[in-house]
């Protein structure tokens, strides 16, 4: 069912933890080298940047000619003729990713998968203009419809299996979420459907992971699980859609209260609570990073929504307890560990074993040290001076919004 | 095979030794488990959220709270930041120095952050400079890559690299006709002083590792600006013979170094800079699409000769 042979998906972590050990001098570069001849792997590989750019190219290439076909022999088509077109052009893209990858023995190349991301999306517009483009406006045929991101969800999940495109399984979820809309307008239903489906999701992952302990393919089951755990808490918890409206920030607001009935409100206010300590339970007990970070950032989201779930006020000091309670969390966590036989406590340790977190640590410095000047400190004023210090979106360290 | 099996088949081979091989299949398992990075993406999420909260506190409440508490609040907190990291601060070197403390370079980060929102504060509320902001800005600048090379903290210095663009911007948004041509030349001119800094840095051994940072920013800011020269329909000329320059210099780079981002950068904005001249007298779809498909097929046969040749290595 998979694409690529185990074998060779193994020899080629085998060659990247090589590289990883070598590059932290736990291999003599003799060691490596002769290592290294003991990993050739038959397929394709190129680094990251030469990834996106051929990803980028090749949707360019897809796009104008898709539209070239339209604008040259189907420019009076009627819409449900482009649909079937749109379709034909689905299977196409998709055969071609399956040669790419299986015959030029492309992984990971930025090719094939542009072509396995163009096949999703032409299959749902094909879809949709095929089928539904001239519907009529009924309860039967709007349900119906649900079909279009019923099958974008299958076919993302069946190219996360075959290819391994990690992020094939976030658009099988976003299709999936989008899916009780069609089927009912109650937001509550919604909310619990979408919740039961990645539950389902959740139950299928964990029950298929535990064959792959620590195989290639645990990555994979780790993130899918990370992100079925996070999508069923962004479906349980109501008020997060309310945190990005600063209006609401400072005067509360109280207005998915009455969208919702008393009962179901309180337990997804309940189940905000006592989700994250099991997400980051079962990470822990795993020793899985992505649930873990999941959990982690449950919780974050748990305590900033918190508020707003009982109707309080919230305040401008408020993220000011927030940092102070994720410092002394990490703070404390690091002592606890440290003063452990070896700097390790139940098998966990705060000192870094591998250059691949402060590599990740450096990147993320010079990326966000650019970014956050702007969105944190004061503006300078504008044109009429203020004899008080007011509001401003940019400036300080990284000033003007004007560079 | 996976990775276990294939330990033990080196190690049975001779080519590791059995404390290699015990070593290098207890961190594939994952034991010890190690918590560095979780850690520190909370201490640093917990630095922004706390000097988000501080600057909206001060922003909100400075007229409730009084001069003298905001100056006082931040002032304090900047001291003992600044305190902490000169009392804990290694050695000076040129080469990278590791941090003294776990929580070093954080705070070192928070307290460049409350410089920015105490200085702000200041030049809002008492005018020190007359509305001079640019002239904070620089001394920003200044003060952070002091801060940046002393303490050797890849934060601080991307903090300094934005403060002087921020510089840049605002001394042109006080010019009585300011146009987008002079942003473009004083994008030009600050990612001049960037690069050709950050190599006259490297060349003298001082902090070979600040290298990466520096060119990368100062890549991004000429391509922005060659680009939106070449967008310029009347005199778009010379900047693009200039994006062709720094094209073929970035891909040359890229290729002689390794560094697999210049390559990106020559592809992707060199093919937006040329789309752009030869399109404009484009005006029939069909023309267009063609364009798109040779020049597209064009790239990506280029770009997988590159990945053959050169850009194999993950």
């Amino acid at each position: 069912m998979r694409l690529y042979s185990a074998a060779s998906e193994e020899t080629l972590r085998a060659r990247r933890l090589l590289k990883e050990w070598a590059g932290e001098g736990l291999l003599t570069q003799e060691q490596y080298q002769r290592l290294e001849q003991e990993t050739v792997c038959d397929l394709r590989t190129t680094n990251i940047f030469l990834r996106l750019v051929l990803f980028f190219f090749t949707l360019i290439i897809v796009g104008a000619a898709v539209g070239l076909f339209f604008v040259v022999f189907l420019s009076h088509s009627s819409q449900e003729t482009a649909g079937v077109f749109f379709l034909i052009f689905a299977a196409v893209c998709y055969a071609a990713a399956e040669v790419v990858a299986s015959q030029a023995q492309a992984y990971r190349y930025g090719i094939e998968e542009a072509l396995a991301v163009c096949s999703v999306g032409f299959l749902c517009f094909g879809m949709q203009a095929a089928f539904f483009s001239s519907r009529i406006d009924s309860s039967t045929s709007y349900a119906t419809e649900s079909l279009v991101p019923a099958v974008g969800a299958l076919l993302s999940l069946w190219i996360w299996h075959r290819f391994g495109f990690w992020y094939a399984f976030p658009a099988t979820m976003i299709f999936t979420a989008s899916l009780p809309a069609y089927w009912t307008p109650l937001h509550a239903t919604q909310h619990v459907l979408v919740a039961v489906f990645y539950g389902i999701g959740l139950i299928g992952v964990v029950v298929m992971r535990s064959g792959h302990r620590f195989g290639y393919l645990e990555n994979v089951y780790s993130l899918a699980e990370a992100l079925l755990w996070l999508g069923i808490y962004l479906a349980i918890n109501l008020k997060l859609q309310s945190l990005g409206l600063s209006t609401r920030w400072r005067f509360g607001d109280t207005w998915s209260s009455f969208e919702f009935s008393r009962p179901f409100y309180w337990t997804t206010w309940g189940l905000t609570w006592c989700l994250p300590p099991i997400v980051l339970a079962r990470g822990i007990r795993q020793k899985d990073r992505f649930v873990i970070a999941v959990g982690a950032i449950a919780a974050i989201l748990t305590l900033v929504s918190n508020k707003p779930y009982l109707g309080w006020q919230r305040h401008t000091w408020d993220p000011i307890f927030l940092g102070m309670l994720l410092t002394a969390v990490a703070l404390l966590l690091r002592r606890w560990l440290s003063r452990g036989t070896g700097g390790i406590r139940h098998g966990f340790t705060a000192t870094r074993l591998s250059g691949k977190g402060k590599h990740w640590m450096n990147v993320g410095a010079a990326v966000t040290g650019l970014v956050s000047p702007q969105s944190i400190t004061p503006a300078p004023p504008a044109s009429s001076p203020d004899p008080y210090f007011g509001g401003g979106q940019t400036g300080g360290g990284g000033a003007g919004g004007h560079f | 095979m996976n990775v276990f099996a294939r330990l033990e088949c080196w190690e049975a081979q001779g080519a590791i030794s059995p404390e290699q091989h015990a070593h290098l299949a207890s961190l594939s398992r994952g034991e010890p488990f190690s918590l560095f990075l979780e850690l520190n993406i909370l201490l640093y999420a917990g630095v922004l959220a706390f000097v988000a909260g501080l600057g909206w506190t001060v922003t909100t409440w400075s007229r409730q709270i009084g001069d003298v508490l905001v100056v006082t609040v931040l002032s304090s907190i900047l001291a003992a930041c600044f305190w902490y990291c000169f009392s804990r601060a290694p050695v000076w070197s040129f080469a990278e120095t590791p941090a003294p403390t776990s929580v070093f370079d954080y705070v070192l980060y928070l307290g460049s952050l409350v410089w920015c929102i105490e200085l702000a504060y200041l030049e809002n509320r008492f005018r020190l400079l007359s509305g001079q902001w640019d002239l904070y800005l620089l001394a920003t600048a200044g003060f952070f890559f002091l801060l940046a090379y002393r303490f050797d903290n890849r934060f601080v210095l991307s903090l300094a690299l934005s403060s002087l663009a921020g510089w840049f911007g605002l001394t042109i948004s006080k010019w009585p006709s300011h146009q987008s041509a002079a942003y473009r030349q004083y994008a030009i001119v600050y990612s001049l002083l960037v690069g050709v800094g950050g190599t006259l840095l490297q060349r003298r051994g001082l902090k070979q590792h600040f290298f990466g940072t520096y060119l990368n920013i100062a890549a991004n800011v000429l391509f922005w600006a060659l680009l939106s020269g070449v967008f310029e329909w009347r005199s778009s000329g010379l900047w693009f013979l200039g994006l062709l320059i720094v094209c073929g210099a970035a891909l040359a780079w890229g290729l002689v170094r390794r560094q697999f981002a210049f390559v990106a950068y020559a592809a992707i904005y060199g093919y937006v800079g040329v789309s752009s001249l030869l399109l404009r007298s484009f005006n029939n779809t069909t023309g267009l699409l063609s364009y798109f498909v040779v020049t597209g097929v064009a790239m990506l046969v280029g770009l997988i000769l590159i990945a053959r040749r050169f850009g194999r290595a993950e």
